[in-house]
């Protein structure tokens, strides 16, 4: 056995597989990469364990049984072999996936024809394609330290054994629920004097009306309204006045705490959950795009809102009353024990029977209520859907059928709301008559008890007071524990902004420009926003300082990814960016992006002036920089038409601007930001193409030093360009001046033609 | 001029050609997948993809080469005799497999995770599901897409045919 030679990070199975496989005859010490799959030819799950080294590919199946051993806290795996097939290294050319619906397949070409190795999970894709870009990388260049060992992401918990979401650092299951807890009581830690007097208080104004009963029934019933009460009617009457000083006394008393009580939370809460979402807020600036575009932003929004509230109110609401509650409870069968062994036994005996009807009642509320809630939440989204989509609809004439459609889903919504209200009549009514029958029993035992001389009216009375205080706190915990469950669940949801790292990060000590002069080089550039979708494939590129290159492509080439690349907004697979010779994962983040300037397509306008808008990049412009910005952006003119002029209110709710109208405005907002790196993505699609050249005549005067990039599809938009690239399937394809590319009637040469002869067509040209 | 050319245009594309059964000979390559020859042409190896898999996985089947080029559409497997059939469907199946969940044997919530304990024919597994309002999707009356943490996708292919208590485990979870 070798394994003892086996750095850590080159044990890419678990011990067991690997002797397993050294009983088969391989050396594993030699294994250069490994990866696991799910599955086998046929589509059943199994294990599978994929490895290579020098000699071939290693293609093992098998099966990993988790179970406890008896006795044994900790989980073990058994697996198990079941075969092993080597494929020499020499006869596979190269190794590929593909990725069919649910599944996909490792297919090795060889004599040129596609082999099929495995069958997988889509899960398991992205360690597929790693797998195959290493065995292709080291075939060609004998190379792979580039790809040193890939994160294993641990597949099993190994406390509980259930399967370990992807990139998730601690297993949900089991040790979740504890650390969030911790957590969020973190954020009281700057409170302790107020939480302390708080608890105090509460516990202070809780025993105060937990004694009230027996002043204002127990006394007041044994000692005074007593039949049996010899002393003189005065004597009674100052007895009775006592007592009702008495009350009022601890009412008042009570109010007092009550009233101290809320004033605290009501100075601790908002406090706290104002800590919680700056901290959310700050977590998802540092956030990169990509965070923003897989998760759609409307259930960012909900995070950031409706999480937070929901854990306000269960501390400014919940909370507080569990506290009370708990007080409440022990308080009141402390005194009921005191006044009656054999009454509160009685209680204690019936009061889970209670309990377990409240938490059935419960269980079916929680399902009818979701149902509910599903359904409206059909209902908006569709009618949301119908406002706006209005115009679709009257062009289409569809009315008629979008209004069955709403009657449908209503229905759906009333038939879940009749059932609703159907389980509440007979539900609610059922346990209220549970709960009396508990205070009946009650009362004739205890009148039995009366009658025999073993307790006094007063008590009794007082008992049934006591009672009915025991009534609210069980009903609460019944269902507190759900809103408690809401709560952490919210609590879990922010927590996951908040731990998530940034993908683009900045190094530790990052490179310092002198000079910013706006050269690029982009060399052997790789990038997939989805694992197994190359969209950039080994781009190589250069763009002088001060030069302008003009891109062209078709749709989906890759060109606003490379824009995204430059400008660091996404991080590349492999290759590099370099911006003066630095590479620009080297440089500070700050200095990168204000000096790269990026209009695209999507012009974001934020809510505010149009001046404000214009300004972003420099809140300190003057308007006279404002006003020249927005002249040579061509913008001027549309703005002076409107009512505010600058300061037209514009961006969500506020005036709706023509596409072409924000690109304008935006192209003022980067003109004051006068970055070295300009970037335009299509930056003048939505003009007219006289508007268009007004604003590259403007931008070239502007021009001079500056890095131009300009990416279109309209031929003219790249006339003024030093250099042109021609972009296909994720490469440049041709590179040249303008005169080159057409004498080499190529694809450039090609998207000429065919825009040429567009304009010959409606007779212009020639 | 510009018209004639238009309508013919639009009249190549608006009554689309099928690939009638006649010009295709499909038969298995050496390495066992599905090949062609169309009119004579030798492809080799080729996709088939379904235009709606969900409603009609047997007609509208687009062939494609291994680029991604468009070979044809299928009007109907029907019109294919048996035995190609039968290599056509094989295709069909490795392509769209999604494997079926049989069983529900329990679905425990923990810290915003479903995890549901399956049973897939005979093989056991637990599914890790996030998000759970987004990631079980009903597509028609009973059919329910299941997709985990790490992307995978499970299928119940009739909710009412599988046991009682299955469907008692999934149902608070559906939309």
């Amino acid at each position: 056995m070798f394994l003892l030679n086996l750095t850590p990070d080159k044990a890419f199975f678990p011990r067991e597989v690997l002797c397993l496989l050294e009983k088969e005859g391989l050396r594993t010490e030699h294994f250069l990469f490994g990866t696991e799959g799910d599955m086998d030819n046929e589509g059943r799950f199994c294990s599978n364990w994929l490895a290579f080294d020098e000699k071939g590919l290693y293609v093992a199946f098998g099966s990993a049984q988790i179970g406890r051993k008896k006795g044994n806290k900790r989980l073990e795996t058994a697996y198990s072999l079941t075969s092993l097939q080597s494929i020499p290294f020499t006869e596979i050319e190269e190794l590929k996936t593909e990725k069919y619906v649910s599944t996909g397949r490792l297919i090795a070409v060889q004599d040129g024809e596609d082999v099929a190795v495995t069958r997988f999970s889509v899960g398991c894709l992205a360690a597929m394609d790693d797998f195959c870009r290493c065995f292709n990388e080291y075939k060609k260049k004998n190379d792979i330290s580039a790809f040193g060992k890939l994160a294993k992401d641990r597949l099993y918990c190994p406390k509980c054994g259930t399967p370990f979401p992807k990139g998730q650092k601690v297993c949900p299951a089991c040790s979740g629920e504890k650390s969030i807890v911790r957590r969020l009581f973190q954020f009281f830690g700057g409170y302790k004097r107020q939480v302390a007097a708080l608890i105090l208080f509460m516990l202070v104004s809780t025993g105060v009306t937990l004694v009230t009963p027996q002043i204002s029934t127990r006394t007041l019933f044994d000692n005074v309204l007593n039949a049996g009460n010899t002393a003189s009617a005065e004597t009674i009457f100052k007895s009775l006045v006592y007592v009702v000083l008495a009350i009022f006394g601890i009412r008042f008393l009570s109010m007092i705490f009550s009233a101290a009580n809320q004033y605290l939370l009501g100075s601790i809460m908002p406090r706290v959950i104002y800590d919680i979402k700056v901290k959310i807020f700050a977590a998802m600036q540092r956030l990169s795009v990509g965070f923003y575009s897989s998760k759609q932003t409307g259930s960012l929004m909900e995070r950031v809102t409706r999480d937070a509230n929901n854990i306000y109110w269960f501390f400014i609401d919940g909370l507080p009353y569990v506290i009370v509650s708990i007080i409440t409870i022990v308080g009141v069968l402390g005194f009921m024990f005191a006044m009656s062994w054999q009454l509160t036994l009685i209680v204690l005996l019936m009061v889970p029977i209670l309990w377990g009807c409240l938490l059935l009642g419960d269980k079916i509320f929680t399902r009818l209520h979701h149902r509910q809630w599903m359904y409206n939440a059909k209902l908006s989204s569709m009618v949301s859907d119908n406002i706006n989509g209005q115009r679709i609809i009257k062009a289409f004439s569809k009315e008629d059928r979008e209004l069955e459609r709403f009657k449908g889903v209503s229905s759906g919504l009333l038939q879940s709301e009749m059932k609703l209200s159907n389980t509440e009549a007979t539900l609610f009514p059922s346990i209220y008559a549970a709960a009396s029958i508990l205070t009946t029993v009650v009362l004739v035992a205890g009148s039995l008890l009366v009658l025999r001389g073993e307790m006094t009216l007063g008590s009794l009375l007082s008992f049934t007071v006591y009672l009915s205080m025991l009534q609210s706190p069980i009903e609460f915990f019944s269902w507190v524990s759900n809103w408690w469950a809401r709560c952490v669940d919210s609590a879990r949801r922010v927590f996951e902004i908040v731990d998530t790292e940034p993908e683009i990060v900045e190094k530790e000590a990052p490179a310092k420009l002198e000079d910013f002069r706006g050269d690029i080089e982009i060399s052997e550039l790789e990038f997939e926003y989805e694992p197994a979708r190359p969209v950039i494939k080994r781009l190589n590129l250069r763009v002088k300082a001060g030069e302008m290159l003009g891109v062209v492509g078709k749709t989906g080439t890759g060109k606003t990814t490379i824009a995204n690349l430059i400008a660091r907004l996404y991080d590349a697979k492999a290759g590099t960016v370099k911006i003066d010779g630095v590479d620009v994962k080297d440089l500070p983040l700050k200095e990168l992006r204000a000096n790269i300037g990026l209009v695209s397509q999507d012009i974001y306008l934020f809510i505010g002036t149009i001046a404000d808008n214009i300004r972003y990049a420099n809140p300190g412009a003057t308007m006279e920089q404002v006003i020249a910005a927005a002249k040579a952006a061509s913008a001027h003119d549309f703005i002076m038409k409107l009512p505010d002029a600058y300061e037209t209110r514009v961006g969500a709710g506020g005036q709706d601007l023509s596409g072409g109208e924000r690109q304008r405005v935006s192209i003022a907002r980067t003109i004051i930001q006068n970055p070295k790196i300009l970037i335009l993505d299509e930056a003048t699609a939505a003009m007219d193409t006289a508007t268009e050249r007004n604003i590259q005549e403007s931008l070239s005067g502007l021009k001079s030093g500056r890095t131009t990039i300009s990416i279109a599809h309209r031929l003219s938009t790249l006339r003024d360009a030093d250099m042109l690239a021609v972009i296909e399937d994720g490469q440049v394809t041709e590179y040249g001046s303008f005169v080159d590319l057409i004498r080499k009637k190529g694809e450039f040469y090609h998207l000429y033609q065919i825009q040429a002869e567009a304009l010959k067509a409606v007779g212009i040209g020639d | 001029m510009a018209t004639q050319t238009q309508t013919q245009n639009e009249s190549e594309t608006l009554f689309m050609k099928y690939v009638s059964p006649a010009d295709c000979v499909f038969y298995k390559n050496p390495q066992g997948f599905l090949a062609l020859t169309l009119r004579g042409e030798n492809y080799g190896r080729v996709a088939l993809t379904r235009a709606l898999p969900l409603s009609m996985p047997d007609r509208y089947i687009c062939i494609t080469d291994m680029e991604s080029n468009e070979l044809g559409i299928l009007e109907s497997i029907a019109d294919f005799p048996a035995d190609i059939r039968v290599m056509m469907e094989e295709e069909l199946k490795i392509r769209y497999y999604c494997p079926e969940i049989t069983e529900i044997l329990s679905v425990k919530e923990k810290m915003g995770f479903y995890y549901f304990d399956v049973k897939i024919k005979s093989f056991k597994k637990t599914v890790a599901v996030k998000d759970i309002s987004r990631n079980i999707k009903q597509l028609g009356e009973s059919r329910i897409m299941l997709t985990d943490a790490d992307g995978n996708r499970y299928l119940i292919p009739d909710l009412a045919k599988v046991n009682k208590k299955s469907r008692q485990q999934i149902e608070p979870y559906l939309y």
